[in-house]
């Protein structure tokens, strides 16, 4: 079985899934596709540097004035970048939507990305992860880790492996 | 204008859903673990007849050292020995927290004298929060309502 954990930051992923949250929240009440464009090429961004997409937030303020604390918490770091990429994925279908001038396909879509982010966020439920392992268990190539023992794919481990 | 209302109206409309269908959700986790009293087999320091706190926590978790430590804490000097305090390390009895429910660290569960779970709180509660919720659903008080933070306590920041 290949697990590949490291200790991941979850701060550092609960503050990504709220910026997501509260920027496509202010996208829909403004009216401002390009904000949801925006959080799309950031997300697709920061899946390609392995990393997540708004990191600079976290790492770069949050965290060095102290006002987040770092939460290390053993995982696997594969299905959070697929997830996130899948979002950002979602949030591009939606883009292209509104420039076919329909909307509510667009804002369905952004509200799926707010929900799904909630669902991480609030319940620890990651649907984007959960998506990763069912494919791994389907032998889908490019797809081979597994979650933790003793954690039902897609949620968050509850802390130290063993 | 009008469209800025009426979105916003729908987005605070769709966030009043999500938090009703997650306040329903711990309802229903809670009636279902009433109807399951082997969940409190598992507890091993459980003694029956005395309200109780059942604090979900781990080893690397910032916010149960600040705060929810020194919270219980507190509550254990307060109330002596009108209540238990049973603390889980949800990374070692993963088993407990999957049967509890259990979705963010920390956790904290109100148990009435009965056994019978009376109310959650996923996340930070403070100490004046459980007292409150110790007093309504267990109906206890502290014997010692002035008791301070015990001095070996030392919460960290």
């Amino acid at each position: 079985m290949n697990t590949q954990w490291r200790e991941i930051d979850h701060s550092d992923l609960k503050v990504n899934q709220s910026t997501i949250i509260t920027l496509l929240i202010i996208a829909f009440v403004l009216n401002a596709v390009w904000l949801v464009a925006l959080v799309a090429g950031v997300m697709g961004l920061g899946t390609l540097r392995r990393q997540t997409g708004f990191r600079i937030i976290y790492a770069g303020w949050l965290k060095p004035r102290g006002i987040v604390k770092p939460q290390l918490i053993p995982d696997n770091p594969q299905p959070h970048l697929f997830a996130q990429g899948m979002g950002g994925t979602v949030l591009l279908v939606a883009v292209i939507a509104f420039a076919l001038g329909n909307a509510i396909i667009g804002w369905a879509l952004t509200w799926l990305v707010v929900a799904l982010a909630a669902l991480n966020l609030f319940v620890g439920f990651c649907a984007g992860c959960f998506v990763y392992y069912w494919l791994a268990r389907l032998r889908v190539p490019g797809f081979s880790v597994q979650p933790l023992p003793g954690t039902f794919p897609g949620m968050r481990p509850k802390g130290r492996t063993s | 204008m009008t469209d800025l209302i009426l979105r916003l109206s729908l987005a605070v409309a769709v966030i009043l859903i999500g938090i009703a269908v997650y306040q329903l959700w711990t309802r229903a986790r809670l009636q279902f673990l009433r109807m399951h009293s082997s969940a409190l087999a598992g507890l091993d320091d459980w003694r029956v007849g005395v309200p109780a706190i059942l604090y979900f926590t781990t080893p690397d978790c910032v916010p149960c050292r600040t705060i929810q430590g020194p919270a219980i804490e507190l509550l254990r000097a307060q109330f002596g020995e009108r209540l238990q305090i049973i603390t889980i390390d949800a990374s070692i009895r993963t088993d407990l927290a999957d049967t509890w429910g259990v979705l963010s660290i920390p956790t904290t569960f109100i148990i009435d004298a009965q056994g019978q779970p009376r109310h959650v709180n996923n996340g930070v509660a403070s100490a004046a929060k459980l007292r409150t919720q110790l007093r309504e659903f267990a109906g206890i008080e502290p014997s010692e309502p002035n008791a301070a933070l015990p001095s070996h306590v030392i919460p960290e920041h």
